[in-house]
């Protein structure tokens, strides 16, 4: 029954994000006796905590972007983003007006897209019957992630493997993102042409597990000490040693190196206790934007 | 019962009650879409629905929430295995609404403002029904001289006969006990939504899939204090105590949600009229 268990219980949040109400309607409409959407197990929860499937109507504008990030942190994984009608597709004919971002994914990484205006309670059900296919596909590689974690290989990244590393750091970054409420964080922003040139300075080692990178740190020679940074972790591999395997992966690299240097937020303690667990002490606190402060850490290697 | 029955019987009720229990919320759920002429979920969709919770991620404001989600459902399970094996109808009572203190401190200790007041709303409730619950032990003990359910049940007297008032306003507080309207003030069933969702906004994943299925054991329980009106006569339990499971359906699916005042008010009445009430007349009477 678990297998199934999520094809046979979506439960929806349903956000109206400057719609004209139109496709609300027919979202509602769906949950209507013609329609009966519960008999697919739906169930229109209202409560983000509880949700399986966000559905998001209208165009987004300025005033609620903070509002559907907040619902969308707020439910728990497996989630499917699905934008209904086409303002919450592309933002229409709005799409220009000086408070609209545009469509949902101009916010959310949206997975799928229910064309119409109004999108037709047949294409809305149909779009919900779309998603729970997609839940189920994500409970599986959820799954398959968390339970293979002696199968995770650390080693030597090349730049055949920056388009995957830079996928990984954003969707760690996004965690930083929210916990310090800060966009503006450069990791985010990175192009994968900027990526590709720090493969010829900088040395980058990966962890890869079922052919997929989940984590990966990099680091630099200046003089005789060693910089490193990014270090980076797959959300659903956390506290599991990881961050340490990686951290000591890369020392490993810089025989040279007299001192090794880094630093980090200053409440991301998922990337600070690898380091701290290596020996890496507190330097300096150095503050960086309004809610955000580095602080510095250092370590000498041991004469052996 | 020698000691190896009670525990083989308290076991069967501990696997027996959730399953009964899930499938009357399943027929809940079906049989209330028919009222609202929808075809409705699966029977089975309860079940389905708790499959999926487990396999959800947790999300807390605080890990020590869900540790008083444990108790609540510890101390559901206990009650079952108390009422089933047929011991104390009063420590039955008490250890059910230690399991409901259970649920709100979980909810006070989510500390947010929407489960802060489903939280305040399931003491109101519990302050209203608690009353009733009481007289309903008080009113069997009087007739069958026993506060031990094993003797309640074997007793040849029809309890419904000399208790009508206590059974009334026990199905009145069922309303309250089993979440329906007009009394779901704190957290309900079904797409209804209230402020957010009451009680149970913070709780996500399996620690949700617990609270609904210590729901079903309290389902059980509930309606075996019903049977037990008529355990004279068991076919005339069972019958009885579906028609009240359909009673109970149908105002759900009739009535509104009151404000608190009211629902306080009126189970305080009903306690007082039909409870103390028919207590008087059974008292004076014999």
């Amino acid at each position: 029954m678990g297998m199934r268990a999520f094809k046979r219980s979506p439960w929806v949040l349903h956000y109206d994000a400057s719609s004209c109400n139109g496709c609300d309607i027919e979202v509602v409409a769906s949950l209507t006796p013609l329609y009966d959407v519960e008999r697919l197990g739906v169930i229109n929860t209202g409560n983000p905590k509880h949700a399986d499937i966000f559905l998001v109507t209208g165009s987004v504008n300025a005033q609620n972007v903070k509002v559907l990030r907040t619902l969308y942190e707020q439910m728990p994984e497996p989630r499917v983003v699905v934008a209904v009608g086409i303002c919450a597709t592309s933002g229409c004919v709005f799409r220009e007006c000086y408070n609209v971002m545009g469509g949902v994914d101009t916010v959310l990484p949206v997975d799928l897209y229910v064309p119409g205006c109004a999108a037709r309670p047949e294409s809305i059900i149909d779009g919900i019957v779309q998603a729970i296919g997609l839940l189920e596909k994500k409970r599986r590689y959820m799954r398959t992630m968390r339970g293979r974690m002696e199968e995770i290989v650390v080693g030597p990244a090349t730049a055949i493997d920056a388009p995957e590393i830079l996928a990984l750091q954003k969707i760690v970054y996004q965690n930083e993102a929210e916990m310090y409420d800060d966009w503006t964080l450069t990791p985010l922003k990175q192009t994968l042409e900027e990526m590709r040139n720090d493969f010829a300075d900088k040395v980058f080692i990966k962890a890869v597990v079922g052919g997929k990178i989940i984590g990966s740190v990099r680091g630099w020679m200046e003089g005789e000490t060693a910089h490193l940074g990014r270090l980076i972790v797959h959300p659903y591999f956390w506290q599991r040693g990881l961050g340490t395997k990686l951290v000591t992966a890369i020392e490993a690299r810089f025989p040279q190196a007299k001192r090794f240097e880094t630093f980090t937020g200053q409440k991301s303690r998922h990337t600070m206790e690898p380091y701290q667990r290596l020996g890496y002490l507190p330097t300096r606190q150095e503050k960086v934007s309004e809610h955000r402060d580095r602080i510095y850490f250092s370590k000498e290697r041991e004469a052996e | 019962m020698s000691a190896g029955e009670t525990i083989l019987v308290a076991l069967i009720a501990i696997i027996a009650a959730p399953l009964v229990g899930g499938l009357l919320s399943g027929i809940d759920r079906k049989l209330s879409a028919r009222m609202q002429s929808r075809w409705g979920p699966p029977l089975l969709q309860p079940f389905y629905d708790v499959a999926k919770l487990f396999q959800k991620e947790t999300i807390v404001v605080r890990r020590s929430q869900n540790f008083y989600v444990y108790f609540f459902f510890a101390f559901m399970v206990f009650t079952t295995g108390l009422f089933f094996t047929g011991s104390d109808l009063l420590l039955t009572i008490f250890a059910l609404t230690l399991a409901g203190i259970f649920l709100v401190l979980a909810a006070y200790k989510a500390s947010s403002p929407y489960s802060f007041l489903g939280a305040e709303r399931e003491l109101l409730l519990m302050m209203a029904y608690e009353p009733m619950v009481l007289l309903t032990a008080v009113g069997m003990y009087l007739v069958t001289r026993s506060f031990i359910v094993v003797d309640v049940a074997r007793s040849s007297v029809l309890l419904i006969q000399t208790l009508p008032g206590i059974f009334v306003g026990f199905v009145f507080i069922l309303l309250f006990k089993l979440r329906k309207s007009p009394f779901d003030l704190s957290v309900s069933h079904h797409a209804h939504q209230e402020i957010v969702r009451g009680l149970t906004t913070e709780f996500t994943g399996p620690t949700l899939a617990l609270i609904e299925i210590a729901h079903w054991y309290e389902t059980a329980v509930v309606l075996g204090i019903v049977a037990l009106f008529f355990a004279a006569v068991p076919w005339l339990a069972a019958v009885a105590t579906a028609a009240v499971f359909f009673f109970l359906i149908l105002v759900d699916n009739v009535f509104a949600r009151v404000k608190w005042q009211l629902a306080l008010g009126s189970a305080w009445i009903v306690a007082l009229a039909l409870g103390v009430g028919n207590i008087l007349v059974v008292y004076f009477i014999r």
